[in-house]
């Protein structure tokens, strides 16, 4: 995006240095703002203002870097262009600045691309269309559909607002329909239609407030007990805080830093008491240190969650199956912050407690035929990784940004309610974790980042799904 | 670990109990009165979320599962698979008509109770019975979508209600008159012995009575038998009320008779149907009401504080005079 800020010197100045170590006072005194034909006054008035409280050019340069760099985050200007010239002449130590913005030629933008995700089964392809600055107060609404190859995923429409009258804080809402297909792990469809609104969004804070109404059915009519309780309708009225702490100097190949993730989510807010009702807790923590060679790194990473219902007579009710944690999936664990799911080597949804499924009775009636098991899932769940990265030999490789790394992962799952926590003891907890090693190459893409595999399953129990070999990812590269 | 079902006796599934059934639901009650009958110990369990379900009631009992929605119901899935047949001695020359009663039951009385439910009253009580324990937006889209599927089954539409209604009743008029004479003063519809017919209709006359208003027409045509009224109370007193040994329930069980919905007793019916009483506000939406105007005003107070400081810290000062020129 070509922007500049630039500068008429007072041609009396003869050095540059001398701007750049002396305070030269001024004042604004006018800011005039070209090229918003859609945009609304009002948005960028406000963006500007801090322009008008500066005292010295060095000020107003700092100053004059910050819109420009607010007004581009936007995503709303094709360009944003900052001039400087000096004031009228009878008022001396005066300056008018001009900000020249053009506006996004084209304002529909999408993408399109094939990711794995650890909460879908398999890989989904996702698009999403978006249409910036319909009403010229810097609104981009989007429109998201994904797809998975064995089930619909996903339709939503979304809209982000920069600012909101006085509000500087921006504003999210996205109305979605999300279809989930588990009945080949769990024996259940979800299906869900949400609303959920973005309250605060800074760098280390998230609240967000969701209203969704969750369906769960069964058109197999196969799923084991503990799954066809939960089966119907529920109202999911929570409050979700996050706090994120990442010092790490690369999201996707971190390799020196530390990253922290508090995720708090509270059901029930909602003054009907029929609403799902629950409290879950996760928490996150990562580092990364450099090793000094072949621009390895070894990254650390270790995650708890757990959830529980409350409301009268919580110790004898369920948490809801949609809510607890599942572990599995080839999702990278070092690229995935916040969010207890992944365990490489194990497929989705492929560890923990399970419970058989409806038993078909033959016509004689004398025998009845095993028909599998459904994945629950558990209320406290806890996984660790280690993962030792490193640039590959060849030159082209390295310049392509492929790398290798060795890995180890474990993790385990329990339950916790319905009075199973009386049967709960550390000590077996830890003696029941699953773990898994394997080494792999990292290939970055433009629109993704394809990872192949190989992991050694070294400890899993009956019913789990862990399987040595070799398996391929697909993430965002974002 | 792993969670393994290790209860092997029977458990019934089934709908919330109301109006001093066991259950409500007019799909449950024959299933509930036929395990009674064959004096199966079973455990009741009631689905209080899924109230569009065709799969419930249903039977289970470990990894075995009779839904009502397989196999012509669960009466027939526990007869097929071998679990309970109460019908087993019927006489062989008695099956056609037999069977020929048991089809007109559910097929004219069954639509009959399905017209009052969800098309010929206030849906009071299907709101009672299937919506009462689901959150209210839910509850009323539910509701409405149930009616209009109700109503599809039915073939009613704008045009032809009124002649939809007559049909039904005149039919569920013909069927009492029928199984009026049929039944005569005996204690069972076969041989003194009680059958899947029995369950099956003793489980339409206790609903018609007892869940339907006093304004329900169908009750009122119920209630000109007589020999069918007693038919079902001495069959109610001494099945279902007669202790409970054979059946416990392991959720809400039958609602206490201070609810709000008073257990109909056979002096307050009436044959003609009263005049529809004002609806009262129930005590529990009156708390659900001033919880509601309690999370508003609460709401309200926050978005306001809300705007107050954060509006409050990026307020500036906007001068009168022309800093801020526009060009096109």
């Amino acid at each position: 995006m070509p922007d500049s800020v630039s500068e008429n010197q007072n041609p009396q100045t003869e050095n540059d240095n001398t701007v750049e170590e002396e305070e030269v006072n001024l004042r604004v005194h006018d800011i005039i703002i070209k090229g918003n034909k859609k945009t609304k006054d009002s948005l960028l008035e406000t963006e500007v203002e801090s322009l008008k409280t500066a005292t010295t050019m060095q000020e107003l340069l700092e100053a004059a870097a910050l819109v420009k760099s607010r007004l581009q985050n936007l995503d709303i200007f094709d360009s944003v262009n900052i001039t400087i010239d000096s004031g009228p002449l009878e008022l001396p130590a005066t300056c008018n600045v001009t900000i020249e913005v053009v506006e996004n030629k084209n304002p529909v933008g999408g993408n399109i691309g094939m990711y794995s995700k650890p909460e879908a089964r398999s890989y989904s392809l996702e698009g999403t269309a978006k249409l910036k600055n319909v009403f010229g107060y810097g609104d981009i609404w989007d429109s998201t559909w994904a797809y998975g190859w064995e089930q619909a995923s996903d339709i939503s429409v979304g809209v982000y607002l920069p600012r909101f009258k006085r509000l500087s804080n921006p504003i999210m809402a996205r109305i979605s329909l999300l279809s989930q297909d588990w009945l080949k792990i769990s024996s259940y469809k979800e299906r869900m239609l949400g609303l959920s609104v973005g309250l605060l969004s800074t760098r280390h804070h998230d609240l967000a407030y969701n209203l969704t109404w969750r369906n769960l059915t069964d058109p197999s009519q196969m799923s084991s007990r503990s799954v066809r309780k939960q089966l119907g309708h529920s109202l999911l009225s929570s409050l979700k805080y996050k706090f994120t702490i990442d010092r790490r100097d690369s999201p996707q190949r971190p390799t020196r830093g530390y990253a922290f993730v508090s995720s708090t989510q509270v059901g029930g807010f909602s003054p009907d008491s029929r609403s799902l009702r629950f409290l879950r807790q996760e928490f996150d923590l990562r580092f990364a240190f450099p090793l000094g060679f072949y621009n390895a790194a070894l990254n650390f990473g270790v995650s708890v969650g757990a959830i529980l219902p409350w409301g009268r007579g919580f110790m004898n009710l369920p948490s809801p199956i949609s809510e607890r944690f599942f572990l599995g999936g080839n999702s990278s664990p070092v690229c995935t912050l916040g969010g207890l799911t992944t365990l490489l080597g194990f497929k989705s949804r492929g560890v923990g407690p399970t419970e058989q499924r409806r038993a078909m009775i033959d016509i004689s009636g004398n025998s009845a035929k095993c028909t599998g098991r459904d994945v629950l899932g558990g209320d406290l769940a806890c996984s660790a990784f280690a993962d030792l990265s490193f640039n590959l030999p060849l030159k082209v490789l390295r310049d392509a940004g492929v790398h290798g790394h060795i890995f180890a992962s474990t993790g385990n799952l329990t339950k916790l309610t319905e009075n199973e926590f009386q049967n709960f003891s550390f000590r077996k907890f830890g003696e029941s974790f699953r773990s898994s090693i394997g080494a792999g190459i990292i290939i970055p893409f433009n629109f993704f980042r394809m990872e192949i595999n190989y992991c050694y399953i070294r400890k899993q129990f009956e019913h789990d799904r862990g399987k040595t070999g070799i398996q391929f990812s697909f993430s965002s590269p974002l | 670990m792993e969670k393994e079902n290790n209860e092997e006796g029977f458990v019934l599934v089934a709908r919330k109990p109301c109006f001093g059934l066991p259950t409500a639901c007019p799909s449950s009650l024959p299933v509930y009165i036929y395990l009674r009958f064959a004096n199966v110990p079973f455990d009741l369990r009631f689905n209080l979320l899924h109230p569009d379900s065709d799969q419930i009631p249903y039977v289970e009992s470990g990894a075995y599962v009779a839904y009502n929605n397989e196999k012509c119901g669960v009466i027939e899935s526990l007869k097929e698979d071998g679990i309970v047949d109460l019908d087993s001695g019927v006489p062989s020359q008695t099956i056609p008509e037999w069977l020929s009663t048991k089809a007109m039951i559910t097929s004219w009385l069954g639509e009959a109770v399905l017209y009052e439910l969800w098309v010929g009253s206030d849906g009071s009580a299907a709101d009672k019975i299937y919506f009462s324990d689901l959150p209210w937006p839910i509850g009323t889209i539910l509701h409405f979508k149930q009616t209009l599927g109700a109503k599809q089954v039915l073939g009613i539409t704008k045009l032809n209600a009124e002649r939809r209604e007559d049909e039904i009743y005149r039919r569920a008029t013909m069927a009492y008159e029928a199984l009026s004479t049929m039944l005569g003063e005996q204690k069972f519809f076969v041989e003194n012995k009680s059958t899947s017919l029995d369950a099956v209709f003793l489980g339409h006359t206790l609903f018609t009575l007892h869940a339907l208003p006093d304004t329900s027409v169908l009750r009122s045509k119920l209630l000109k038998h007589s020999n069918l009224v007693r038919y079902s109370e001495n069959l109610k007193m001494e099945f279902l009320e007669v202790g409970s040994s054979s059946s416990s329930v392991s959720q809400p069980p039958f609602e206490p008779s201070s609810s709000s919905t008073p257990r109909r007793t056979p002096s307050s019916w009436r044959s003609n149907p009263k005049p529809k009483p004002k609806k009262e506000k129930t005590e529990e939406e009156k708390t659900f009401r001033r919880r509601a105007k309690y999370f508003l005003a609460t709401q309200l107070v926050a978005v306001v504080i809300f705007l107050s400081i954060l509006g409050g810290s990026d307020e500036v000062d906007v001068e009168d005079d022309n800093d801020l020129d526009y060009d096109a």
